[in-house]
């Protein structure tokens, strides 16, 4: 039997097929970086029978401390996290993008905000820097006066790959940024938010 | 109909894994990953898309289906399923984990419609053709879940029905018929709303 078909229907199909949506050009890197980081991964037999006993015998040997001081000492590899395009200086146009550079327990090593000049939705060469700041949180104190305060959450900040970290902003209007701070949002605890 | 979903037999498929695991062999590895991601990342973001209201959701379920797919590649039986079907598989479950746990929020933040492929001669013109995609995706998001993921994997993931039906084990006939159904629904909600 054969549908008479609405003519309304194959115009809305037809609207439908011209959505399309391009993900962020940094996307697929960002989850190379997860990737290699180690996020996702499940070790091997032969590397998880390997671990069994190593640990076995370092357990004996120097007990479970040492065996956790070793680990909390060894360097991971760092992931890049880029993202582009919100209005953080409160500028108007939606045009700066995010910059964050995470290290192992979702450490965040440096943070830079900046402005997606050549409209590549990702940090290029031409973008300007409007904030930069390493490890410790930092504040451009001479743009504090009169900076308008707004929080972005909740999202994968940090690289912990859950999206529960939120990005607070105090921006001067319309290009100057005073302070940007992540922190790991901690709801149900009722204890102090993490700071990243 | 719909688009050309690569195989990983095909010229243009992402590189298999084998031996990626070796040590040291992080070059193998990359490739097979970013293979794995420049292949299906389009289709896994849009079928996203089209069931969230925001970029970065979409962004976050797209990243996470990827790290299981990395994860499980070397369980992957292509006898029993072509890469693009296990992977849609893994897609739709991390969208329903991402549902339940209530992450998304009540509002759309400015910027939703940033990822929006559209050559616009002008901003005015950009900002039109986003409401009118908002207004089409908002009605999306108000039809039943059963609609909807059909629409999303239709139009999102651009699979044609017969490639639905295998996704969902339904015959192309009931794709087609709960194809229009849904469309029905969605004009009814468009017209309401206008």
């Amino acid at each position: 039997m054969r549908h008479e078909r609405d003519p309304r229907l194959d115009e809305l199909d037809r609207a439908l097929r011209g959505v399309r949506f391009e993900p962020r050009a940094s996307l697929g890197a960002e989850i190379l970086g997860r990737w290699r980081r180690g996020e996702g991964r499940v070790p091997s037999r032969a590397f998880r029978l390997r671990r069994i006993l190593g640990l076995a015998v370092v357990m004996g040997a120097i007990g479970s401390g040492a065996v956790l001081a070793l680990r909390l000492a060894a360097p991971g590899p760092r992931l890049v996290i880029d993202r582009c395009c919100e209005d953080f200086d409160l500028g108007g146009p939606p045009d700066d993008g995010l910059l964050i550079v995470a290290g192992p327990r979702e450490r965040v090593e440096r943070l830079a905000i900046y402005e997606d000049r050549d409209g590549s939705r990702s940090f290029t060469e031409p973008d300007a820097i409007r904030f930069d700041r390493r490890s410790r949180p930092a504040v451009e104190w001479r743009h504090l006066d009169r900076g308008r305060t707004a929080e972005y959450c909740c999202l994968d900040y940090d690289g912990g790959g859950k999206a529960d970290d939120a990005l607070v902003v105090v921006a001067r209007p319309p290009d100057q940024i005073a302070l940007a701070v992540i922190y790991e949002r901690n709801d149900t605890a009722r204890a102090p938010a993490v700071l990243r | 109909m719909g688009n050309h979903i690569p195989e990983l037999s095909d010229p243009e498929s992402p590189p298999e894994r084998t031996a990626s695991r070796r040590p040291g062999a992080v070059t193998d590895e990359s490739q097979a990953v970013e293979g794995w991601y420049a292949a299906y990342g389009r289709m896994v973001y849009n079928y996203a898309r089209f069931h969230l209201a925001s970029p970065d959701a979409a962004e976050d379920v797209t990243a996470e289906t990827f790290l299981k797919v990395f994860r499980a590649a070397e369980r992957y039986d292509r006898d029993r399923a072509s890469p693009w079907v296990w992977i849609l598989r893994i897609a739709r479950n991390t969208l329903r984990d991402h549902l339940r746990r209530g992450r998304l929020r009540s509002y759309v933040p400015i910027g939703a419609m940033r990822d929006l492929v559209w050559e616009a001669p002008s901003p005015e013109e950009r900002l039109i053709r986003e409401e009118q995609v908002a207004r089409l995706l908002a009605a999306v998001a108000e039809l039943p879940v059963r609609d909807r993921e059909i629409v999303s994997l239709r139009y999102g993931s651009e699979l044609d029905t017969a490639q639905v039906a295998a996704l969902l084990g339904l015959r192309e006939s009931a794709v087609r018929t709960r194809l229009w159904r849904a469309l029905g629904r969605l004009r009814a909600l468009l017209e309401g709303d206008s």
